[in-house]
């Protein structure tokens, strides 16, 4: 820690060139490892608060999983002795210490039927993923490509044009997109497998069942995130450093991916961030129309069971994936804006 | 009507038309929406114009009757969301120690995806019924309302007669009702729109998720659920109500965005 330091003092003062490289380089390595730490911290703790609240309000709310599970017709009796076996008659605290310190090693609790959440997940969540994490890649690619052609020519007819169909589809449901999707490029077509039909591994049989899929979480999600785009761009261009570069006479698209982009990079980011918890959410949707087997079919089951710990289960999950990506987030936001400074 | 006036009045006219039908429909029915008129999934014509559903129930009367519990949900999300985001951002940016706490807890909420936590409210209250989604969908809306109604909250606290009147010692009440938030009209209208356009999806959703309304409602999103597996026999059964779904989002979110203040910036020329 000590060499940065007292390099950066060795370094000539003044306005050097090298010099002025090598402080940004070098001197805030430290400075950057704390900040990294503290955002870390920062995360991490608001994801405790919300797991902590998950399960006050499966506890608060009316009814717990032995009577969401009871038959009809069953005795008062047998649905206590369920509540019994699965430890819903233990103390609060006592059960909450147990859910809470699980969750870290991967023990999520046992579902209302009396199996480990974690197992039914294992196979289910990583299959969700798969389709989030290719959404969310197609969503950026798609935002930043069409945010960028509208912004290299500001109300131009390409820019109405994207600008109007991004605001038009950001606020449809997933699955009307989907039924969109199935009528017109699989039932009439015929080009796409309308379900997804899965191996004996339970992944899907073949790629191109991903595409409809991944096509109507990207939809909605794309429209968002190409207004986000564009609005970053437009902020952006307004900064003097920008007008200087175009009256240097550098050419648009040098002026927009070397002056522009950069600095609207942590908003579009921020943004894009905030898709995940969209994309993880409207995954539970389409999974359950095209049949994919990922949580929502976990979660479908749930549904008519009623099963609270398994959706307590998921959300634990997702919020953790949600935390993992607002982190990459911040610092992307922190890299820029200390070069910035 | 000046210009703008009118232009802002186009486009948010198909959006009160389409309310106006989906609240009316019931009584526009021509048929029952619990008796079959014709065959299950039976093809569009005689009695039935968009044909039957899965029970052979008319598409059409199901349709006409299936928006208004939806649209009367979202607007109730909508207006209990604005109100209470607007409320707490007023009083966050008059109060700075307050404003923090609502950001922090909005950063807590915002990791819980608003489909997972309808489900996690829905299925833990099994007797809630429609009023947990709605429940749900109010805590889970606040969050991402409030930072938007805090922005606008916090130039107007810091203007001279707010701070005139904190000085002469009106209470915080006082200066929220009477002092901050009419001063917001127009951005808590644009915020109303665009969380009817979120409330629209989220009720809309949970509809779909089957935690909402129960068959045999009748209820756009339920529909299309239910019918999926005639999709091919009877399209309409599935096509019409998602058209529906995808024309009352549409319109109310072109209404909100015609409804957002102008900001004033000149329209970048450069790049």
């Amino acid at each position: 820690m000590a060499g940065p330091l007292t390099a950066d003092t060795a370094a000539p003062a003044g306005p050097s060139p090298h010099g002025e490289k090598a402080r940004r380089s070098r001197a805030p390595l430290a400075l950057l490892a704390a900040r990294v730490g503290l955002v870390v911290l920062k995360r991490a703790t608001l994801l405790a608060v919300l797991l902590a609240l998950v399960f006050v309000t499966v506890e608060l709310l009316p009814g717990d999983a032995a009577d969401a599970t009871s038959e009809r017709g069953e005795s008062a009796a047998d649905t206590e002795a369920r509540r019994r076996l699965l430890g819903l008659d233990r103390p609060v605290l006592e059960r909450f210490w147990d859910w809470m310190s699980g969750l870290p090693t991967g023990d999520l609790g046992v579902s209302a039927r009396g199996e480990k959440v974690s197992d039914l997940l294992s196979s289910a969540f990583p299959n969700t993923l798969l389709l989030g994490g290719l959404a969310l890649l197609l969503t950026a690619v798609i935002s930043l490509a069409l945010g960028c052609w509208a912004a290299l020519r500001p109300g131009g007819r390409v820019d109405r044009a994207v600008s109007g169909t991004a605001t038009a589809v950001l606020a449809l449901p997933e699955f009307v997109v989907a039924v969109a999707l199935v009528l017109l490029l699989s039932l009439w077509t015929g080009w796409l497998p309308a379900v997804t039909l899965t191996d004996a591994d339970g992944t899907p049989a073949d790629w191109t069942m991903l595409i409809l899929p991944v096509l109507a979480l990207t939809v909605p999600q794309a429209g968002w995130n190409v207004r986000i785009v564009r609005a970053a761009l437009a902020d952006e261009a307004r900064a003097p450093h920008v007008e200087t570069a175009v009256l240097d006479g550098l050419p648009p698209h040098r002026v927009l991916t070397h002056h522009v982009l950069p600095g609207a990079l942590p908003t579009i980011t921020a943004g894009l961030a905030t898709s995940t918890g969209m994309l993880l959410g409207g995954a539970v949707v389409v999974e359950t129309i095209f049949n994919h087997p990922g949580i929502g079919s976990v979660l479908a089951s749930a549904v008519t069971d009623r099963d609270s710990p398994v959706i307590a289960g998921v959300t634990a999950l997702s919020g953790a994936v949600i935390t993992g990506v607002l982190l990459l987030a911040d610092l992307v936001r922190d890299m820029t804006a200390g070069g910035r400074r | 009507m000046s210009p703008r006036t009118r232009a802002v009045a186009l486009r948010v006219l198909p959006a009160l038309l389409l309310l106006a039908l989906a609240l009316a429909g019931p009584w526009l029915a021509p048929h029952p929406i619990d008796a079959p008129v014709a065959a299950p999934y039976a093809e569009p014509g005689g009695d039935a114009l968009l044909g039957g559903d899965q029970l052979g129930r008319d598409v059409l009367s199901r349709l006409l009757a299936g928006g208004r519990d939806l649209v009367l949900s979202s607007l109730l999300v909508a207006a209990l969301v604005t109100g209470g985001a607007a409320v707490l951002g007023a009083i966050g940016a008059l109060r700075p120690r307050v404003g923090r706490l609502v950001e922090r807890i909005a950063d807590v909420l915002m990791l819980l995806p608003a489909v997972l936590g309808i489900l996690l409210v829905t299925l833990s209250w099994p007797d809630g019924g429609r009023f947990a989604v709605i429940a749900a969908a109010v805590v889970l809306g606040v969050p991402y309302a409030v930072r938007l109604a805090a922005g606008a909250a916090a130039p107007v606290a810091d203007s001279g007669y707010v701070e005139a009147a904190a000085a002469g010692g009106e209470r915080l009440w006082h200066l929220v009702l009477r002092e901050v938030l009419p001063n917001l009209r127009a951005t808590l209208l644009a915020l109303f729109g665009l969380r009817f356009v979120a409330a629209v999806y989220l009720v809309a959703t949970a509809g779909f998720l089957q935690v909402g309304p129960q068959p045999p409602a009748a209820d756009w999103a339920l529909m299309i659920r239910e019918n999926s597996s005639g999709i091919l026999l009877n399209p309409w059964s599935v096509v019409a109500p998602s058209l529906a779904i995808g024309l009352l989002a549409l319109c109310v979110n072109l209404a909100a965005a015609a409804l957002a203040p102008q900001s004033g910036r000149k329209a970048v020329t450069v790049l």
